[in-house]
């Protein structure tokens, strides 16, 4: 019987020849990813143990992504702290405060993040490495058996397969395709169960460059997916080759691998989506929700921080300003994107239109800890989720929308479809 | 390790289908409070739906629940669950419930197709972890179910993960990893 592509990647990095759903391993990974947030309780879990050693700190990337400017004393405590534990356990591939940028992009863009490999997370966005058809694996608060012994247990994942038909109309985001497939999930137009499973992209996949598949991981992620895999195309892995950092074998589904469902899509009809707040899976034609008044605004994380997300954005922006009574932020996915920012002159656009720049990293995406919002704000942004108090306030109203469509609201100051304004 | 107890002999209780972490196990102030010393959330588990629960469990007690058990996986119920001994057999969990719960060094099988048909609060049940048996003695039947993977028995036999890297630790010093 063949293997899905998660699959391989499980059994080579574990030894074996083959493995099945439900078999556990415990793979070598390629590097071990540890976020600023969550330092502090590895080190003292470790140390408390006696644990002052790690099995592997040449594989471990620490980075500094989810409160990047310290709005609160206790996260410059924890800054300087973390600094000290990288020291104490030699991690070199510390990538702190203005280094990397957010650790589910810059990987990816940079070479270290290659197609076939594996790598532990405590975070659950590792699911972004399916964009350059890797695997990331979220392994939580375990992360520090991963430190002291270099692996942990994972039970192999079944793998839902969805395949896209049909090219998605110019002005129309791959997020769109996210959100779309959430709500048709939730109202039974599709039917699979995502909890522990891998969702393999398969079908019309050339039209979607590495933001677009960074972009096709997000929501998903979001309705319990715990990996995404996207079959690396010509252009992917000539980007691979172009930045790669060591030697990389990337990975295909066999043509007779095992899948717990098979869904299919057709994305040629697709129109700009919005997610009403409460759950990705509240999505809506943007046509349904047009005008609707907005007071704050975010375009980065996980799902659309990278330079096209960027691009998308500033397209709308360019030669206008934000309506009077909005706040947008905007958080690059990487130092890398924001230097491009920089030369290319699209810093200067969003400048001009009124934007607040926040460094490289998840911004108001994690706990709101920069720029959130005020109890019963309006908010559209490039979140991962709109779950209730994701931005702080309970009862604010979180939309999320393509970069081009919280552009385009941020400049109209209501909900708008990108295209009326191209 | 050769002691340690996979069989459970004891009393069925028996929840519903789509239990809650957070309200449905322990309630929501747990989680929020952080508190994961046992002694503190003993007290507490099943409070919102059993009230004074902890004071009737004995050790070997198995609970019983449909499907989706533990969702918005957390830990502190399952820390309470190994602290006084309890099983627990589902027909289904999240998969991050089912981590947790083996993280916590719970007696625990999963996917247990219609279990809850099989039994009801206050049976004698008899439930072997490592081979996968479910035995309810009060209405005379066996059936089989997945065990506990080997592969994490040793987390379990070891009271959680804290207690495995605890041993992995004290084994490292004596040069046997």
């Amino acid at each position: 019987m063949g293997m899905t592509a998660v699959e391989k990647v499980l059994a080579a990095k574990s030894g074996r020849t083959s493995v099945k759903p439900g078999d556990v391993v415990s793979p070598d990974p390629d590097f071990i990813m540890i976020h600023d947030g969550v330092v502090m309780g590895a080190k003292r879990e470790l140390d408390g143990l006696g644990i002052t050693t790690l099995a592997a700190p040449d594989k471990v990337l620490m980075v500094t992504d989810h409160d990047v400017i310290y709005g609160s004393a206790r996260a410059a405590e924890r800054g300087a702290f973390n600094r000290k534990a990288a020291a104490a356990w030699g991690v070199k591939n510390f990538f702190d405060v203005g280094r990397g940028g957010h650790g589910h992009i810059f990987p990816m863009e940079s070479g270290i993040l290659l197609p076939g490999m594996f790598y532990f997370d405590n975070d659950r966005h590792a699911t972004n490495a399916g964009a350059i058809g890797a695997f990331g694996f979220r392994i939580g608060s375990e992360i520090s058996r991963v430190l002291a012994t270099g692996t942990n247990w994972v039970m192999v994942p079944k793998t839902v397969r969805l395949t896209l038909r049909g090219q998605l109309k110019p002005g129309v985001h791959a997020r769109d395709i996210g959100f779309r497939f959430a709500a048709l999930l939730k109202q039974g137009g599709l039917a699979a169960d995502l909890d522990y499973r891998v969702l393999e992209y398969a079908g019309d996949l050339e039209q979607f460059d590495l933001a677009s598949r960074a972009a096709l991981c997000s929501t998903p992620t979001e309705i319990r997916a715990y990996g995404v895999f996207v079959p690396p195309s010509e252009a992917i892995l000539e980007h691979a080759r172009s930045k790669a950092q060591r030697p990389f074998a990337p990975v295909y589904s066999d043509p007779d691998a095992q899948y717990d469902a098979d869904l299919k899509m057709d994305i040629s009809a697709l129109e700009p989506q919005v997610s009403l707040p409460g759950s990705v899976e509240n999505a809506v034609d943007v046509s349904e929700i047009e005008g609707l008044p907005v007071d704050h605004a975010f375009i980065g994380s996980c799902g659309s921080g990278m330079w096209e997300d960027l691009v998308a954005a500033a397209n709308i922006l360019k030669g206008r300003r934000l309506a009077p009574n909005v706040r947008l932020f905007v958080a690059p996915g990487s130092e890398e994107t924001n230097r491009r920012l920089a030369a290319e002159g699209l810093l200067g656009i969003f400048i001009e239109a009124g934007v607040v720049m926040l460094p490289p990293g998840c911004g108001p995406c994690n706990d709101a800890v920069v720029g959130p919002v005020h109890s019963g704000e309006v908010s559209i942004s490039t979140a991962t989720n709109n779950n209730a108090g994701r931005f702080g306030a309970k009862d604010a109203k979180l939309y999320l929308g393509s970069p081009a469509t919280v552009a385009a609201s941020a400049v109209t100051g209501k909900i708008t479809d990108a295209r009326t304004l191209a | 390790m050769s002691e340690f107890q996979w069989i459970l002999k004891g009393r069925c209780y028996k929840l519903g289908h789509d239990v809650w972490h957070a309200g449905g196990v322990v309630p929501n102030w747990v989680i929020t409070g952080r508190h994961f010393d046992p002694k503190d959330i003993i007290p507490h588990l099943f409070e919102e739906t059993d009230p004074g629960f902890h004071t009737r469990c004995k050790p070997g007690d198995i609970i019983v629940t449909g499907k989706n058990f533990g969702m918005g996986p957390k830990m502190n119920g399952y820390i309470a669950m190994q602290a006084l001994g309890l099983g627990l057999v589902c027909e289904s969990m999240p998969f991050l419930a089912y981590r947790a719960a083996i993280g916590c060094g719970v007696r625990v099988m999963t996917d247990c197709v219609n279990v809850l048909d099989l039994c009801e609060t206050g049976d004698e049940l008899e439930v072997n972890f490592r081979d996968g048996f479910f035995i309810n003695h009060t209405k005379d039947f066996r059936r089989e179910y997945p065990p506990v993977p080997d592969a994490l028995m040793e987390i379990v036999e070891l009271g959680g993960n804290a207690g495995w890297l605890k041993d992995w630790q004290e084994k490292r010093r004596a040069g046997a990893v």
